[in-house]
């Protein structure tokens, strides 16, 4: 007892981090993000599967409201919606604290079924905070008995593990994350264990496009039951230079404890006068206490710049995440940064309570 | 249960362990330490030296860095200021980013308020910047967003113009807008059809063999004074697939010159159209 209480003191003082990380539910279930997602790479709207499961087995207790909501108005219309609130306290060495609340989203998703389980119409609006702001809206069309995909428009890459949490380590850096939509073509396919996609873009982290280099994204995934594993490229030809990322990721469950691992490599030549490389890395654990109780455990590394000794910078996190019942979820947890010492901001710490409201 | 409970914190606690760097020889930006190297330490000012000290480089380039910054919006050091001012936001076109004198319809400044018509507040994921931080900001924009005050001149050492975006060699398209950066202020009535040149290789890569094409006038737009950043709206019908070369003379009588007369150090950006030659 008194071993587990001094680690967990020991990894709650010395880290954090807040994430709201779902692929681990795709591992916990052994599933592919497409069986409870629309867009197969998974996040954004919950399909009919997605939204039964998330009112019968995420929650501790579902209140009987007779047929679940699945989102489907009906055999052509689909909607859904997120709704992320925070309130915070961060805490800078040297600084006051600050406290907020904060809304981090509130996005409505709809999917028009032009043809049912061929081809659809995606739109993801993120209505707050600021003004409303489109994040993903393209056109997909399934082949071979939905073995193969095509989608055209503004979507999130195909990139590693599609965490919830954009400040992550691995997403903040890799610049792919639900802030940077970007416009081009993706092709997938969805054959047995394997997930793969190939997508080429702007490359323009959402903005319009300004030169004729483009961003070529590959996503390779196999999933079994208890564990999954798969690889990244990303090539970007920017005006600005040229950056290149790979990573390998993976999933594997233990008994009650989901365990999620990434790691990337980036070579970013719009660095002047040299070219950069950097290291990413990220460890999380998932633990089912019990149904409706999750226990997530997270260990974040970056090293901004390989040529450069004692700039690494770490993020642990503690999170609990309770769904008491449908459509509703509340988080609490602490973030602790851990650069160098020097910079405050790299050594803050941050504490949240979150409600998640789903549909 | 208790056996799992120590699998995942000996696993976290073990990547926990002595990976942070200890920060010797960096600045406080976590770069190596060197004569000119911006310490960030100093307080903030309404200078953009400062403002990119403290805000900009600590702050804003966690993401808004490199080929992957968000909305192409890069805040280093070497492109911050000609991505700012002047410069339209690609969320809200018709405001600019930053507009000297006018800090109100600054689109910074409202990302950074969180009164902006497209988006959330700024920095994303973070805690608001203190409104004693913003109000520095501002003031630097009502003070005319001049680049950071450099020392008076007293050599007459060519002053030197920089390509912002794109970098030389880069493959652009028949919308390209080029931004170049020079080290102070430029005489604007220098900037003619005789002093800034345009031509294409003639499809054969290469220039200086006489097959090369004159495409005449370049509508040159400048964004700032001091220093002197300037747009270039190249003609998109007139750009066929080829290699290109810019070029600003920097000497006889159609020189383009900086503010007390001399002759620039001359400038040459070579960029192609299409497929590389």
């Amino acid at each position: 007892m008194k071993f587990r209480f001094l680690l967990l003191a020991l990894l709650f003082v010395g880290s954090s981090s807040v994430l709201h990380a779902e692929p681990y539910l795709a591992v916990q279930q052994g599933l592919k993000c497409n069986v409870c997602h629309v867009n197969p790479t998974g996040g954004g709207m919950r399909n009919a599967f997605g939204e039964v499961w998330g009112q019968t087995q995420l929650p501790a207790e579902r209140v009987d409201t007779g047929e679940p909501w699945t989102g489907e108005i009906n055999r052509f219309l689909a909607i859904g919606g997120n709704l992320r609130a925070t309130a915070s306290e961060t805490d800078v060495p040297h600084q006051d604290n600050a406290s907020s609340f904060d809304t981090d989203e509130l996005r409505v998703y709809l999917e028009v079924r032009a043809i049912p389980d061929r081809l659809s119409v995606y739109v993801d609006q993120k209505l707050a905070p600021g003004g409303s702001e489109n994040q993903e809206a393209y056109g997909k069309l399934w082949f071979d008995n939905q073995r193969f995909y095509v989608k055209a428009g503004q979507m999130y890459l195909p990139y590693g593990l599609r965490l919830q949490d954009d400040t992550a380590f691995i997403r903040q850096v890799s610049g792919i994350n639900f802030t940077t939509p970007d416009r081009g073509v993706e092709t997938g396919l969805e054959i047995g264990p394997w997930s793969a996609q190939l997508a080429v873009s702007n490359g323009t982290g959402g903005g319009s496009e300004i030169d004729n280099g483009k961003r070529y994204s590959v996503r390779v995934e196999h999933v079994q039951s208890v564990w999954r594993a798969g690889a990244s490229f990303n090539f970007n030809d920017a005006d600005a230079g040229q950056r290149q990322m790979q990573n390998v990721f993976a999933g594997i469950r233990t008994g009650p404890i989901s365990w999620l691992a990434e790691a990337d490599y980036i070579i970013d030549k719009s660095f002047a006068p040299n070219e950069r490389k950097q290291a990413v890395g990220l460890i999380e654990a998932n633990w089912l206490i019990r149904k409706g109780n999750n226990l997530k455990l997270t260990a974040e590394y970056f090293d901004p710049d390989r040529d450069v000794s004692e700039d690494q910078q770490n993020r642990y996190s503690i999170v609990y995440e309770y769904t008491p019942l449908q459509f509703v979820q509340f988080r609490i947890g602490a973030r602790v940064y851990d650069g160098i010492p020097q910079n405050d901001l790299q050594n803050r710490k941050f504490f949240f309570a979150q409600l998640n409201g789903y549909f | 249960m208790t056996r799992n409970f120590r699998c995942v914190v000996f696993a976290l606690t073990a990547v926990l362990a002595g990976c942070a760097g200890n920060g010797e020889g960096l600045d406080s930006n976590g770069r190596p330490l060197s004569g000119n190297a911006s310490s960030g330490d100093g307080g903030l000012h309404p200078t953009l030296k400062s403002i990119q000290d403290n805000v900009f480089t600590p702050i804003c380039t966690q993401c808004h860095l490199g080929a992957a910054a968000p909305r192409g919006l890069r805040l280093d050091e070497a492109s911050a200021f000609a991505m700012l001012v002047n410069a339209p936001s690609s969320e809200v076109p018709s405001l600019n980013r930053v507009t000297p004198g006018d800090p109100d319809s600054s689109y910074i400044i409202q990302k950074l308020e969180g009164r902006a018509a497209v988006g959330g507040q700024m920095p994303l994921g973070q805690p608001p910047l203190p409104q004693a931080t913003i109000d520095t900001i501002k003031q630097w924009i009502q003070n005319g967003a001049a680049q950071s005050v450099a020392p008076a001149k007293v050599d007459v050492t060519p002053m030197q113009v920089h390509a912002v975006a794109p970098p030389p060699g880069e493959n652009l398209d028949s919308t390209r807008e080029i931004l170049l950066q020079a080290d102070g202020t430029l005489n604007l009535a220098t900037l003619n059809d005789a002093s800034v040149s345009l031509v294409r290789s003639g499809g054969d890569g290469t220039f200086n063999d006489g097959n090369e094409v004159n495409l005449g006038a370049v509508h040159v737009e400048a964004r700032s004074l001091d220093p002197t950043v300037l747009a270039l709206k190249l003609d998109g019908a007139a750009l066929v697939p080829d290699s290109y070369r810019l070029e600003l003379s920097g000497s006889g009588a159609q020189a383009v010159r900086d503010s007390s007369g001399l002759a620039i150090g001359g400038f040459v950006l070579q960029f192609t159209v299409g497929a590389t030659l």
